[in-house]
C-alpha cells in the first residue's frame, strides 16, 4: 500500500518483486499556491477576489493531511459580485460573432495545454486522484472539449437560426468531482454565449485555476467566474437577479431543497444527481473483460461513483472468484504516484463508504475487501458487497465510491426489470456477446447512457444526461448546447411576477359546484363524461361543472374530475404507454394523420362551437384547420425526429447512437385560451414523440377537447390520449404531485406554474411551465415550434464499439 | 511428463478398459449415429476422442468469448498503469534478464556468433555494474540461448567452453511456416533433442486453426510432445496469423490440453508479433486452465519486444494477470535479440548516472 520508509535494496526487491514508490512531483503546484501566497479567493471578473472578514476553511492534502492553503467561504454579497461581473460580460461575449468565441475557447485550449502540468498536478494534489487519470484522461478532453465546443461556437448561428443565448449561467458542483464535470458545462454555455458564475467546494482549487487560466487571455473577462463556498449557496445564486438558469450537480436531497426554494423565480434548473451506475453481465459475456469494466466504473478514478452490478445466476460463481481475484491486484495509494489505481477522496468520501457498508453488513449483506486499511487511514479499499436482500433499505439507497453492489437475475428480461425498477437513470453496461441481446437490453434500458460491452467512455459530441432521479439535464453534443439556448418562439413578455404562495392552499379539493339555473337559451350539449382508458366515463365525485359561452349561456356539462380520477387516468395512460412506444414513427404518424383528417370531417361543427365562445366564424375556422395541419406537421416531424442519429466518436471504432426516447406518461395542462388548437399542439408532439398523455383542457372551454376526443376514441389504442376535465388547480395538484408522471406541462396561472415548479421536487419530473405568460398558439415558431419536440423526449446515448 | 498429460493417459487406460469390457455401452453414451467411425488402431487418436468426445472438455474452447475493443482497451490501461523506479527499475530491468531466451535466428548464423551469444548470455550485465548493485553472487544469466535446429551444436559447445548449464532452446517443425511434412517436423524435433537442445520451441500449424480443424492441432502437439521426450515443449502460436482473439485462445487452450510447458505468441517472422491484447487473451487462458487442472502453463512473449521499458511492462503484465508465482524463468520467457543491450544500457545509467556509449558495453 503506502510506501515503506526504508528503501529495500535492489537484492531485496529482484527477490520479492515488489512495486516501488513512483512519486511524480509536486513543486509546480506548491510554487503556485504561492503566488497566491496560500490564500485562495474567489476568481471573478478576470481578478482574484479575496474579500474581509470572511471565514475560510483548510485545503488539505487529503493523503497526508497537510496543509496546502485556506480557502475563502464566499458570502452572498461575494455571489452577487460574480453575478453582476458575468451580468457585465454577457453583452459583450453573447454580442459577439460566433466565429470570435469559437477563437477564445482555442486560445484557452492552448492555454490549458501550456499548463497542463501544473493542472493536473494540482488536481492530482488537491483531489487525491490518481495522477494518471488526470493526466492521461481529464486533461485531453478538457481540451477536445473546448475545440469541440469551439467548433459549435462556429457553426451555432447557422446550425440554429433564432435560438438566443439564455444569460448568465450559474452553476453548482459537488463536493466531489473531477473539473471535468465544469468544463462539461461551462463548454456549451461559454460556446453559445452565456457568461458562467461556477460555486465549487471549498477544497478545490482546480477550477480557480482554470478560471484563472481563462482570466489571463486577457478579452472577456467575466465570463468565468468561480466562487468556492457552500451548496447551500446555490439558492442564493439563484435569486440573484440576472441568472437564467441555474445547473446543479450533487445529491438528490439538496437538489430537492432548492427545488422548492427556486419554484416561482422563473429560472430553468438543471439538475445532475448521483453518481451510480450500473452494469447488466450475462452469460455470453467476456467475463474478463467485464470485471475490467467493473474495475472501470467503480474502482478506478475515471469512475464517478459506485457500481451497481446485475449477475446473471449462471455466472455468479465464475464472476465472483475473478472479481475478487482482481481486487486483490488493485492499488491504492497517494494520488501522485504514478503506480496506484486508485487514490483517495477524502475523509468525507471514505466515511459515506464506510457507513453504507457498515449498514449494508448489518441488514444481511456479504462484503468482501481485498485489504483492510487500518484505522484513520484515508483510503477505502475496493468493496464487493453482495447477498443484500432486496427488501433491505441498502439495496435502494445509492451505492457510494469505490463500493460494487452485486445482485443475481435470472433472465435477460427480469435484468431489465430490475434495472428499470431503479429510481436513478444514469448510466449503465450491458456485457453481453450476443448482438440482439446486448441491442434489446440497450435500446430497453431507461438510461441517459448505455454502453455496450464497454463502460464509461465520454465524448464531447455524444450527449450524457439522465432520466427520473438523476435529474434531466444534457451535457455533450447539440443536446448540451440546447440546454443554454433559448428557443425561437419563446414568448417576450415578462413573467409575472409571482407571490408568496401557499403550496398546501393551492387546489386543495374539488370545490363544490351547484346546478346552474336556469337552464336558458339553446339547450345545453349533452354531457361528455371523463375521457379516461379509451371511453367517456363518469367521474368518481359523481358531479358535473357548468360551462358557460361568451354570451354568459349555460353552454353545457362537464364531469367534475378529482383525485381519483387522475390516478384512473394515469394508471390507463401507463397501461397504453408501452405498445405506443414500441410503434414505429411511421404508425404513429399514420394514426395522427388519421385525426386530422377526422378533425376536419367535424370541422363545422367544432367551428361553430368556437363561435359560441366568442371567436368568429372565419377565425373559428381558421383555427380549425390549422389544428388540423399541426397534426399533420407532427406526423411529418415524428418519423424525421424520433429516429435519432449516429454519431462518430474519435478513437472508437463503431457508431454511437443518439436515441430519441418517449418520456413515459406526460400530462399537459391545456391553457384557457385556443381551446382546440392548443389541445392539438400540445397533444400532437407528445403523441408523435411515442408518450401517453393525460391532459387537462381549456377551463373555460372544454367541450371541443371532449369532442376530438370521439375521434381519438376509435382511432387510437386505449388509455394512450386521456382528458380529464374539471378545477384545473385542483388537477394540476393532483398530477404535478403523482410520482409517476414523468413530465408535466403546465400553461395557465403564474401561481399555478409556481406550483408545479415547486412539486416537481417529488420524482424531478420534467416540467414546463408558462409562467403566467401567454403564448401565441396560431404563431409558428410559438405554437409548433423546436421547443415542443425537444421538450417531448428524452435522449439517449447507446455506445455500441465494434471488433473481432 | 507434466501432470496434466499424466492424467490424460490415465484417462484413456480408463475408458480403453470401458470399451473393451462393454463396448457398446460405450458407444451409446458417448458417440451419436452420423460422427465419423472410430479407429481403434490408432492410441492418439482415441485419446482425442476421449478428450474432446467426454464434452466437457471440448467446452472449454466452444463456450468462450473473446470481446475484441475491451481487450484493447485493457492492453492500453495495463501499460499506463504501473511504473517502476530507481532501485526498483533497477531489480526488475535484473530480474527481466534471467527470462530472456537469448534469440539469433538468421540465415547467417555461424559458430562465432553462436559463440559470442554463449558468452553474453553467461555475462549478460558487466560484472562491475553488477557488483555496484551487489547483485555479482546472484548467478544472474539469461534463461536459454535460442537456436536454429542446425546451430544447436554449435551452441551446445559454446556453452560449455563457457561453463555454464544455461539450456539450449530450438525452433523446430518448418519454422516459422510449418508448411512441411509433419514426419519432417516430428525427425525435426527428433534431431534437435538429439544434439542436446532442451527445450524446443514447436510452431503450430495455421491452417489448421483457421480451418477450425482443433482436434487434429491438438493430435499434432501430441505428437510433438511425445516428441520431444524430456526436452520442454514451447508451443509458437504465430498469434498474428490466427485471425481473431477468439482463435488465440483456442489455440492456447488446445496447445495447454496436448500438453505444452509454454505457449509462445510469435516466431518474430510475422508481420504483428507479440503485442499486450494478444498477451491478455492468453495470459488469461493460461489461468483458466490452471483453474481447471491445477497445473501451471508458461508464457513467453517473443517478436519486437526491444526496450527496457518494453520488458517492465511485460513484467508488469504478468504480475498483474497471473500475480508473483508466474515470475520465474520455469514459466516465463521473453524471446529477444537486442533486448538485452538496452537493459545493460539502463543498468548502466541507473549505477554511474550516466548514458553509455555503445563501446562501454560488450557486444553480443
Amino acid at each position: 500500500m503506502a510506501a515503506t520508509h526504508e528503501r529495500p535494496s535492489a537484492r531485496e526487491i529482484f527477490s520479492t518483486l515488489e512495486y516501488g514508490p513512483a512519486p511524480d512531483s509536486h513543486a509546480c503546484a506548491l510554487a503556485w499556491l504561492d503566488t497566491q501566497d496560500r490564500l485562495l479567493g474567489h476568481y471573478v471578473n478576470g481578478k482574484w477576489l479575496k474579500p474581509e472578514h470572511r471565514n475560510s476553511v483548510p485545503c488539505q492534502d487529503p493523503v497526508t493531511g497537510e496543509n496546502l492553503a485556506s480557502c475563502l467561504l464566499a458570502e452572498p454579497d461575494d455571489v452577487a459580485a460574480a453575478v453582476e461581473a458575468a451580468s457585465d460580460a454577457l453583452g459583450s461575449w453573447s454580442g459577439v460573432p460566433g466565429g470570435e468565441r469559437a477563437q477564445h475557447l482555442t486560445r484557452l485550449a492552448k492555454m490549458i495545454q501550456k499548463h497542463q502540468q501544473l493542472l493536473w498536478t494540482l488536481d492530482s494534489l488537491a483531489t487525491g486522484r490518481a495522477v494518471r487519470e488526470v493526466r492521461n484522461g481529464d486533461v485531453p478532453l478538457a481540451q477536445q472539449l473546448l475545440r469541440y465546443h469551439a467548433v459549435q461556437a462556429h457553426v451555432q448561428e447557422e446550425v440554429l437560426p433564432g435560438w438566443k443565448p439564455m444569460g448568465v449561467i450559474g452553476l453548482i458542483l459537488p463536493p466531489t468531482f473531477s473539473f471535468l464535470e465544469m468544463m462539461w458545462r461551462i463548454c456549451p454555455a461559454l460556446a453559445v454565449g452565456c457568461t458562467v458564475v461556477t460555486i465549487v467546494p471549498p477544497d478545490s482549487p482546480t477550477p480557480l485555476l482554470l478560471a484563472q487560466l481563462a482570466g489571463s487571455l486577457g478579452a472577456f473577462c467575466g465570463i468565468l467566474n468561480v466562487v468556492t463556498g457552500p451548496a447551500s449557496l446555490g439558492a442564493v445564486l439563484g435569486h440573484c437577479p440576472g441568472v437564467q438558469k441555474v445547473v446543479f450537480c450533487g445529491a438528490a436531497e439538496e437538489a430537492r431543497v432548492l427545488r422548492q426554494s427556486l419554484a416561482g423565480h422563473w429560472l430553468e434548473l438543471s439538475l445532475a444527481l448521483g453518481m451510480e451506475s450500473l452494469l447488466l453481465l450475462l452469460d455470453s459475456a467476456d467475463v474478463d473483460s467485464a470485471v475490467e469494466g467493473i474495475v472501470d466504473a467503480a474502482w478506478s478514478d475515471r469512475s464517478p461513483g459506485g457500481l451497481r452490478l446485475l449477475v446473471q445466476e449462471s455466472m455468479w460463481e465464475e464472476t465472483m472468484r475473478r472479481l475478487q481475484i482482481r481486487m486483490k491486484r488493485l492499488r491504492s495509494g497517494r494520488g501522485l504516484d504514478g503506480a496506484v489505481d486508485m487514490g483517495t477522496r477524502g475523509a468525507a468520501a471514505r466515511d459515506v463508504a464506510q457507513h453504507y457498508v457498515q449498514e449494508a453488513q448489518s441488514q444481511g449483506a456479504e462484503v468482501f475487501q481485498a485489504v483492510t486499511m487500518p484505522p484513520g487511514s484515508p483510503f477505502y479499499p475496493p468493496t464487493l458487497v453482495c447477498s443484500l436482500p432486496p427488501a433491505a433499505p441498502c439495496a435502494q439507497a445509492e451505492v457510494p465510491w469505490p463500493v460494487v453492489m452485486a445482485s443475481p437475475f435470472r433472465t435477460a428480461k427480469e435484468a431489465l426489470a430490475m434495472a428499470n425498477s431503479m429510481p436513478r437513470g444514469g448510466s449503465a453496461s450491458v456485457w453481453s456477446e450476443r448482438l440482439g441481446q446486448a441491442l434489446e437490453l440497450g435500446y430497453g434500458l431507461r438510461m441517459g447512457t448505455v454502453w455496450v460491452n464497454t463502460h464509461g467512455l465520454r465524448d464531447p459530441a455524444v450527449p450524457s444526461g439522465g432520466c427520473k432521479e438523476s435529474g434531466s439535464s444534457w451535457h455533450g453534443g447539440l443536446d448540451g448546447l440546447y440546454e443554454y439556448l433559448q428557443p425561437p418562439g419563446t414568448p417576450d413578455q415578462p413573467p409575472f411576477v409571482s407571490e408568496h404562495l401557499n403550496y398546501d392552499n393551492f387546489g386543495p379539493a374539488v370545490p363544490a359546484t351547484l346546478p346552474a339555473w336556469p337552464e336558458t337559451g339553446p339547450s345545453p350539449v349533452p354531457p361528455y363524461g371523463l375521457f379516461v382508458g379509451g371511453r367517456f366515463q363518469p367521474p368518481g365525485a359523481r358531479s358535473s361543472r357548468s360551462v358557460w359561452d361568451s354570451s354568459g349561456k349555460l353552454h353545457g356539462y362537464v364531469a367534475e374530475g378529482g383525485a381519483e380520477d387522475v390516478r384512473g387516468a394515469v394508471e390507463a395512460a401507463h397501461r397504453a404507454a408501452t405498445g405506443w412506444e414500441r410503434q414505429c414513427p411511421g404508425a404513429r404518424a399514420a394514426l395522427l394523420v388519421a385525426l386530422a383528417a377526422a378533425l376536419e370531417q367535424r370541422g363545422p361543427g367544432l367551428a361553430l362551437q368556437l363561435k359560441r365562445h366568442g371567436a368568429q366564424l372565419e377565425a373559428a375556422q381558421a383555427e380549425v384547420e390549422l389544428s388540423a395541419r399541426r397534426l399533420r406537421a407532427w406526423a411529418a416531424q415524428a418519423q424525421a425526429q424520433a429516429q435519432g442519429h449516429t454519431l462518430q466518436v474519435a478513437g472508437l471504432r463503431g457508431p454511437v447512437l443518439r436515441l430519441r426516447e418517449p418520456l413515459g406518461v406526460l400530462a399537459v395542462v391545456c391553457p384557457d385560451e385556443w381551446p382546440l388548437l392548443a389541445f392539438v399542439s400540445l397533444l400532437a408532439p407528445a403523441l408523435a414523440h411515442g408518450n401517453a398523455v393525460v391532459l387537462v383542457p381549456s377551463g373555460t372551454c372544454p367541450l371541443l377537447a371532449l369532442e376530438v376526443c370521439q375521434d381519438v376514441a376509435s382511432l387510437f389504442p386505449a388509455g394512450l390520449v386521456n382528458v380529464v376535465t374539471g378545477d384545473r388547480d385542483h388537477l394540476t395538484r393532483c398530477l404535478a404531485l403523482h410520482q409517476d408522471v414523468q413530465a408535466l406541462w403546465y400553461f395557465g396561472s403564474a401561481k399555478g406554474s409556481q406550483f408545479v415548479e415547486w412539486a416537481s421536487a417529488g420524482n424531478f419530473k420534467p416540467v414546463w411551465v408558462n409562467r403566467g405568460c401567454p403564448r401565441a398558439w396560431d404563431q409558428e415558431p410559438q405554437g409548433a415550434g423546436p421547443e415542443l419536440g425537444l421538450r417531448a423526449a428524452w435522449t439517449k446515448a447507446l455506445w455500441l464499439p465494434m471488433g473481432d | 511428463m507434466p501432470p496434466a498429460v499424466y492424467d490424460i493417459e490415465i484417462r484413456v487406460a480408463q475408458t480403453l478398459h470401458l470399451i473393451y469390457s462393454s463396448p457398446g455401452e460405450y458407444w451409446d453414451s458417448q458417440c451419436s449415429e452420423d460422427e465419423e467411425p472410430f479407429q481403434k488402431d490408432s492410441l492418439m487418436n482415441l485419446t482425442l476422442a476421449v478428450r474432446l468426445r467426454a464434452g466437457s472438455d471440448l467446452s472449454w474452447i466452444s463456450n468462450i468469448q473473446v470481446n475484441q475493443p475491451a481487450v484493447l482497451r485493457r492492453a492500453e490501461q495495463i501499460q499506463a498503469r504501473r511504473t517502476l523506479k530507481k532501485e526498483w527499475q533497477a531489480a526488475w530491468l535484473l530480474k527481466a534478464v534471467t527470462f530472456i531466451d537469448l534469440t539469433t535466428l538468421s540465415g547467417d548464423d555461424t559458430f562465432s556468433n553462436i559463440q559470442r551469444l554463449c558468452y553474453k548470455a553467461k555475462y549478460p550485465i558487466r560484472e562491475d555494474l553488477l557488483k555496484a548493485l551487489n547483485m555479482h553472487d546472484e548467478g544472474i544469466t539469461v534463461a536459454a540461448v535460442c537456436v536454429y535446429p542446425a546451430r544447436v551444436c554449435d551452441a551446445v559447445k559454446a556453452l560449455k567452453a563457457a561453463g555454464c548449464d544455461i539450456p539450449v532452446a530450438s525452433v523446430a517443425t518448418g519454422f516459422p511456416a510449418a508448411q512441411t511434412h509433419l514426419k519432417t517436423r516430428l525427425e525435426e524435433i527428433r534431431l534437435a533433442v538429439e544434439d542436446g537442445a532442451t527445450e524446443i520451441d514447436v510452431v503450430i500449424n495455421r491452417s489448421l486453426v483457421l480451418t477450425g480443424r482443433w482436434e487434429a492441432l491438438y493430435d499434432e502437439i501430441r505428437q510433438f510432445r511425445q516428441a520431444c521426450g524430456e526436452a520442454h515443449l514451447k508451443t509458437i502460436l504465430a498469434t498474428g496469423e490466427l485471425g481473431s482473439l477468439t482463435n488465440v485462445y483456442k489455440a492456447s487452450m488446445i496447445a495447454m490440453m496436448a500438453g505444452s510447458d509454454f505457449i509462445k505468441t510469435s516466431t518474430g517472422k510475422e508481420t504483428v508479433n507479440a503485442t499486450f491484447p494478444v498477451a491478455i487473451v492468453m495470459l488469461r487462458a493460461i489461468r483458466d486452465f490452471f483453474w481447471k487442472t491445477g497445473n501451471k502453463v508458461g508464457f513467453k512473449p517473443a517478436g519486437g519486444i526491444r526496450t527496457a521499458k518494453d520488458s517492465l511492462a511485460w513484467l508488469c503484465l504478468m504480475k498483474e494477470e497471473l500475480g508473483d508465482e508466474w515470475l520465474r524463468p520455469e514459466l516465463f520467457r521473453i524471446g529477444a535479440s537486442s533486448l538485452l543491450t538496452d537493459i545493460e544500457q539502463q543498468i548502466y545509467h541507473h549505477v554511474t548516472g550516466r548514458y553509455a556509449a555503445s563501446h562501454d558495453l560488450p557486444m553480443s
